[in-house]
């Protein structure tokens, strides 16, 4: 029987192929853990693989930043990083470009000089464009409350991660209700209602919740936090004061943040 | 660029320009009567899975407290407006939401206290965020614009001025009955002109007064109240938590 070369290439070819896109998965971020402690409820692991991915919500197209209101402080208006500080102190090291934070990576991140305790939040962020890297690598960041509860940035537009660590999830903890992420360079907006949480004679006398709007979606909703978000570990809360700095992460992505106020709410302990 | 790219840009530099006088020339002259423009909002398309209920068009979705038609007025710009002719409600019913209502009180202001520019918008038909015009104008606390009407004051007075547009976004949550036949509460959360003003207070069943519903039920319908002002209202839709 006579048989064409290239018929005989053909399953030569296709293992080739399969390896090169073995190789090539295995240069891509990971999209998950099992080795990791299992959430309260018994459910899921810590970054979960297999946690349902939050089911995609097109949100408006993003407007133009509105004006805060009047009783907020403002945290960035558009030109200086003077309400913010580095980690140990001293000057910002991020940069302020056309009017927009950029973060800079490999210089750490960046911390309001004034603490708050339950607050309004609203700022603004765009993730790199175009994008690069997978999962967590791409265009990640983090808004920390206290410098501690995470609010996860990173560009979820069709980039597949771990639910509880895809953007707007508290990180490793409890994913967003729906994906409502606009498509990378584009600005989004969160807004975020942050009660926190009550400590005596140093136990936790009540949780920290969390509430907030992603381009104006509802994702978290009146969410309990349990306790300082991390990767790959269980939270725990480590008792503090009734007042902590709001810190942008840098994950050596270019994000960038904008319109950034707080109200300070009445309800904050003393 | 091209030529015509070029024509083009440098017809629309010359009609920008034009059009940033013009704004400064009326900008002057309205200040100068002491009278400002209010702000254009842009109201914004809803997310992709909202359920719009009202986009300006028609009143399809919605019908007087008798099950007839909705007759409020459309006066031609986008909006609704209460005239007399009865409270409405959508045809379907809701529990779990997050509500995107916008509202303006008349611009001719009339009355006072609860008589100037008084509407509400009534989760389930019971639960009730009062609409009022609360710019300069005082009345009980627990009866002011974004209050849980006689129940919850709002934490702040976020309110624009009569005849400005203005925004409420809520997360509403009905009470339930439990196994023991006694209510949990539900919640509401609420900003206003995106300003916090209810933050997850409880709803624990009793039904506001003059509401056009009674009792705890896991599904109502999302009535707009006709109090005899003729508030306006435009761009309202809602996601099923």
């Amino acid at each position: 029987m006579k048989t064409n070369k290239w018929t005989t290439l053909l399953p030569v070819i296709a293992a080739f192929s399969g390896v090169l896109n073995m190789l090539q998965a295995a240069e891509h971020a990971p999209v998950g853990y099992t080795d990791t402690p299992m959430l309260p409820g018994g459910k899921w692991h810590v970054h979960d693989p297999d946690r349902p991915q939050p089911s995609v919500v097109t949100p408006a197209p993003a407007g133009q930043p509105g004006k805060p209101p009047a009783d907020a402080v403002v945290l960035f208006g558009g030109t200086d990083l003077s309400q913010w500080r580095a980690q140990k102190g001293g000057p910002a090291p991020w940069n302020v470009e056309d009017g927009v934070i950029v973060c800079k990576p490999k210089s750490g991140d960046i911390f309001t000089k004034e603490e708050f305790g339950d607050i309004q939040l609203h700022l603004e962020f765009a993730t790199p464009n175009p994008p690069h890297g997978d999962s967590q690598e791409r265009g990640n960041s983090g808004v920390f409350l206290f410098g501690r509860y995470e609010l996860q940035v990173l560009d979820s537009y069709h980039n597949r991660t771990y639910a509880d660590g895809s953007c707007a999830s508290i990180y490793g903890q409890s994913p967003p209700l729906v994906n409502a992420s606009r498509p990378p360079g584009e600005w989004q907006t969160y807004d975020v209602v942050f009660i926190a949480p009550r400590f005596k004679e140093g136990k936790l006398a009540s949780p920290a919740y969390i509430t907030v709007f992603h381009n104006g979606v509802l994702v978290q909703n009146h969410t309990e936090i349990l306790g300082d978000t991390g990767h790959r570990i269980l939270a725990k809360y480590r008792p503090h004061g009734p007042k902590g700095p709001l810190k942008l992460q840098d994950h050596g992505n270019t994000t960038r943040y904008r319109n950034i106020w707080v109200r300070p709410l009445n309800t904050s302990a003393e | 660029m091209n030529s015509h790219a070029f024509t083009r840009w440098r017809k629309a530099a010359a009609f920008a320009g034009l059009a940033s006088l013009a704004t400064v020339l009326i900008t002057a002259a309205a200040e100068k009567s002491g009278d400002k423009e209010p702000p254009v909002i842009d109201p914004g398309p809803p997310p992709a899975d909202a359920l719009v209920l009202f986009d300006g068009k028609d009143l399809s979705k919605w019908q007087n407290g008798k099950g007839g038609d909705a007759k409020w007025k459309l006066p031609g710009d986008g909006s609704m407006e209460v005239n007399g002719t009865g409270s409405i409600m959508t045809k379907e019913e809701f529990g779990d939401v997050q509500l995107h209502v916008e509202w303006a009180t008349p611009g001719e202001v009339k009355g006072e206290g609860q008589g100037r520019g008084n509407s509400g918008v009534y989760l389930q038909g019971r639960y009730e965020i009062q609409v009022l015009d609360s710019y300069n104008n005082k009345t009980y606390f627990n009866g002011q614009a974004g209050a849980f009407y006689e129940h919850n004051a709002p934490l702040v007075n976020a309110s624009r001025k009569p005849g400005e547009w203005q925004t409420y976004d809520i997360i509403f949550h009905p009470p339930r009955t439990g196994a023991d036949g006694k209510a949990i509460p539900g919640s509401f959360t609420v900003l206003h002109n995106g300003v916090l003003i209810q933050d997850h207070i409880p709803v624990n069943g009793d039904a506001t007064r003059a509401a056009n519903f009674q009792g705890i039920t896991p599904k109502g319908p999302l009535v707009l109240q006709d109090h005899g002002n003729p508030v306006r209202y435009r761009n309202i839709w809602l996601r099923k938590l």
